[in-house]
């Protein structure tokens, strides 16, 4: 069954053709329901008219006959009474009558006892035919004592001609008898006295079988009964006399025979529709005239709608083969139409397997299948159209992701990886982290130390994606070249802010903290362009106060502003881009400088702020709170924490030389001196004296005017850690630290005679740092002592 | 600071002796003028009695060199001490120079 449903469902043919031939047959069904409705009750109203003519005809018939029976008794009783007194003439008239009736049975005219005194008791004049030929004879004897019968004492009693009921005539001199009824009509004098009867009978069977003969219907059948509802026809020949119409419902109670008993004795006429011997039969029924009979046709129903039900199951046969015929041709017509839906089916599991180059059939068809042929066609010409412009695109796009890939480890690249902890420096430690929303972002962070500076800046590039991190990239280079050559911040971003704007034709921009903290002191220079400002987690939480600065990137002519603030030993500088503020939830709620600030509060509490556990607690809030979604912006978090102990001062010593030349060997005795009592070896005595030596030369020869005369400061001062000098003028500011150094690997004749005094610093000492503080060019030179 | 010029096996020899600074450098320079004018000879400043140079004196070494090259000359550096070689070494003068 599963197998015959699965196989419809995958079948349209069958399907349609299913569905036609259903509504069909719903069509044939009904239309053919009414007709045999129709038909069938039509069959039925001239079955019962027939019936009802035949019955009125046998009626009728019967009726005659029995007229025929009580006129010819008139006639003969006329007779007998002209001649009542010649007893030899009543056999004469005994036997005309059956000359002039041989239909009759029999006939007898009898008399009183002794009436014809020449006769004796007996005198019945009794003829009836033996074969062809009619026998008249005396009836009454000893053994037939006639007056005694029926026949004879009912018109006697009655005083009027009756029909007997039927009752079984002995022929003695045959000894055969047969059921007879008979009309008896009493014969009386001249004086109204009665005399005698005649009695004329007719033979059951005779009748019956005159009514049997009357056939509507192949297996119909008449059936007759008297007053009491005695068979007297019936073709069953064991019933008549022997049973009544009741006899059967004795053992079986049938009501509908029974009813139909009483109707026919009472006389009724009418039909009945009822079974008999469990066969459904129409029973057409009618008294028989004066007889007191009543006979009835019963027409089984097969017989009389044998010829309906035939015509049904002819039309049945062809309706139901029709329709087998119009399913199977419609299967086949449909199946044979959407032939063409079929290859198309297979070109398209062709196409659809890879083979665009399958050749398509033209069916030559202009309906809906030539259509989609058609369209089918097109659809395959721009698959392959489509597929070669997708692989093609599928290879630009694999190429870009390439280079997207590569591009990402470009930029992170760029970015510092190496951070200075605890282990590393005694002044400063650093953490930073970016995690770009996409493959490469707009975020930036860098730092670097020059001298005793750490230069450091974070900021976040207007959009996302490739031209962010352009942008990114430019910003970050820009800002390196800047600095190696400008210490003070504000500086730094005005010209990033001119380079950067005069090449931006995109009129992107970028959100830019730079700051330069001065590792001896703790002096923060910073200057903020338009970024968030940062935290400063040391003693509480708290906000760096920044200047409304615009960001960098669109105005070339825009004058940045420098702050300045004091960095205390064990502060940490938290800098952040707006992604950690706007990080976004499944529900779009920010996280908002209030978690933030939370968090740092909470770290604080904690005593986990260095700079690694800082951003590792703050990223871990700031998943916590995102949770499943998708990062929404680049994420960039650097912590800076000052974590410079002062030592004690353990020797200090200056001496303050006017600017010329000729004084530079007071000044390398000075420093000789300072390195002898500190202690270190001659090498890097040696290596001291040529740093100092050119740092001072230069404010000798530099820092005043040729007419003015000016003196210069050296102070040296040590603790256990490092020794110090520190070189102080008044004269023009000037920032030896950010001048070009010389190219020790070019050859000679490319080697210039100028810049080597920088560069001899920056070797020979540990760190060089230049500060401008109350219009004195102050330079520090350290020099590690190694214990 | 101290300087001999004198011509010892077909080459210039300049031996300078003492401290190389600032100070001395202008007066070294004058000392050293000489060489200037070697020709077809190579020149050899003798170092081993020179205890301090600087960016001033390591000019001056640099002028020589410059000079003699373009006269196709070469400029040997003999007997430098440790301290002042490393001098040489941290301004990459060790490179352009020949040592002997």
């Amino acid at each position: 069954m599963k197998e015959i449903i699965a196989y419809i469902r995958r079948k349209l043919s069958v399907r349609v053709s299913l569905w036609v031939v259903f509504f069909a047959a719903i069509i044939f069904i009904a239309a053919l329901g009414f007709l045999f409705y129709q038909a069938r009750e039509t069959v039925r109203q001239e079955a019962v008219s027939r019936a009802t003519q035949i019955l009125d005809k046998t009626s009728l018939r019967v009726d005659s006959i029995l007229n025929r029976v009580e006129v010819a008794s008139t006639m003969t009783k006329w007779l007998v009474e002209r001649h009542p007194d010649k007893s030899d003439s009543m056999f004469v008239y005994s036997r005309s009558m059956l000359e002039n009736n041989p239909d009759f049975y029999n006939c007898s005219i009898a008399f009183e006892p002794y009436y014809f005194k020449d006769r004796g008791l007996y005198c019945s004049a009794y003829t009836k035919f033996v074969g062809d030929t009619i026998r008249t004879i005396q009836g009454g004897s000893e053994n037939y004592q006639y007056f005694f019968t029926d026949w004879y004492l009912m018109p006697k009693l009655l005083g009027r001609p009756c029909w007997t009921e039927p009752y079984m005539d002995l022929d003695v001199a045959t000894n055969t008898s047969e059921m007879v009824t008979s009309y008896c009509q009493a014969i009386t004098d001249q004086k109204g006295q009665m005399i005698g009867v005649i009695n004329t009978s007719l033979s059951l069977n005779w009748l019956s079988q005159t009514i049997s003969s009357i056939k509507p219907y192949p297996h119909s059948y008449s059936i007759m009964i008297g007053r009491g509802g005695t068979y007297f026809v019936h073709p069953d020949t064991t019933k008549i006399t022997r049973q009544t119409i009741f006899t059967q419902t004795l053992e079986q109670p049938d009501t509908a025979l029974t009813a139909l008993g009483y109707a026919m004795q009472h006389g009724e006429e009418g039909m009945k529709q009822m079974s008999i011997n469990g066969e459904d039969c129409y029973v057409f029924y009618k008294p028989l005239g004066k007889t007191g009979c009543s006979m009835a046709i019963v027409c089984p129903e097969s017989d009389i709608f044998s010829g309906f039900d035939r015509l049904r199951r002819t039309i049945m046969t062809i309706v139901i083969v029709g329709l087998l015929l119009m399913l199977y041709f419609f299967i086949r017509i449909i199946t044979r139409e959407l032939q063409p839906l079929r290859r198309l089916a297979k070109e398209a599991e062709a196409i659809a397997s890879g083979q665009f180059d399958a050749e398509l059939p033209d069916f030559q068809r202009i309906d809906e299948i030539g259509q989609l042929s058609q369209s089918f066609g097109n659809m395959q010409q721009s698959l392959v159209k489509y597929i070669e412009e997708l692989k093609e695109t599928t290879a630009q796009k694999a190429s870009i992701e390439s280079d997207l890939r590569i591009a990402s480890g470009i930029q992170m690249g760029m970015l510092p990886e190496k951070f200075p902890t605890r282990e590393d420096r005694d002044d400063v430690q650093l953490y930073a982290s970016l995690t770009p929303a996409k493959e490469v972002g707009g975020d930036l962070f860098d730092f670097y130390f020059r001298d005793e500076k750490l230069f450091f800046c974070i900021g976040d590039v207007s959009g996302k994606g490739v031209p962010a991190s352009l942008f990114m990239a430019v910003t970050r280079s820009t800002f390196r070249t800047v600095s190696a050559h400008e210490s003070m911040p504000d500086r730094i971003v005005t010209i990033m802010n001119k380079t950067i704007a005069d090449m931006n034709k995109n009129h992107m921009f970028v959100t830019l903290f730079v700051g330069v903290l001065d590792l001896p002191t703790g002096r923060l220079r910073y200057c903020n362009a338009g970024h968030d400002a940062p935290l400063l987690v040391g003693v509480g939480v708290g906000e760096l106060s920044c200047d409304s600065n615009i960001p960098v990137g669109f105005r070339p002519k825009w004058k940045f502003s420098q702050q300045e603030t004091q960095i205390f030993t064990g502060t940490t500088i938290f800098l952040f881009t707006d992604g950690l503020t706007e990080a976004m939830d499944a529900n779009k709620a920010q996280f908002q400088m209030e978690r933030v600030n939370d968090v740092a509060v909470r770290i604080l509490a904690n005593q986990q702020h260095d700079p690694h556990q800082f951003i590792a607690q703050m990223t871990e809030a700031v998943h916590q709170f995102v949770g499943d979604a998708e990062q929404s912006d680049d994420l960039t978090m650097m912590a800076i924490q000052y974590i410079r102990k002062q030592s004690d001062v353990l020797m200090r010593k200056n001496i303050v030389l006017p600017c010329d030349i000729q004084e530079v060997p007071r000044l390398n005795v000075f420093v000789e001196d300072v390195c002898q009592t500190v202690g270190f070896d001659e090498m890097v005595t040696m290596e001291i004296k040529v740093a100092v030596e050119e740092a001072v030369v230069n404010v000798m020869k530099y820092a005043y005017p040729p007419e003015q005369r000016g003196d210069v400061t050296i102070e040296a001062a040590s603790n256990d850690v490092r020794l110090k000098f520190t070189i102080i003028d008044s004269g023009k500011p000037f920032d030896p630290t950010i001048q070009a150094e010389v190219d020790t690997t070019l050859p000679a004749k490319e080697r210039s005679i100028g810049g080597l005094g920088i560069h001899i610093m920056r070797q020979n000492m540990d760190s060089i740092n230049y500060e401008r503080m109350d219009n004195l060019n102050v330079l520090t030179l350290r020099k590690r002592i190694k214990r | 600071m101290n300087v001999t010029i004198q011509e010892q096996d077909g080459n210039m020899v300049a031996i300078l002796a003492g401290s190389l600074d600032t100070a001395a450098a202008p007066e070294t320079e004058k000392a050293l003028s000489p060489l200037n004018d070697v020709e077809g000879k190579d020149i050899i400043i003798e170092c081993t009695d020179m205890e301090y140079i600087s960016s001033a004196g390591l000019r001056i070494f640099l002028g020589i060199l410059h000079n003699a090259e373009d006269k196709g000359g070469h400029v040997y550096i003999k007997g430098i001490n440790d301290k002042v070689r490393a001098i040489f070494t941290i301004t990459g003068f060790s490179n352009i120079f020949e040592f002997m």
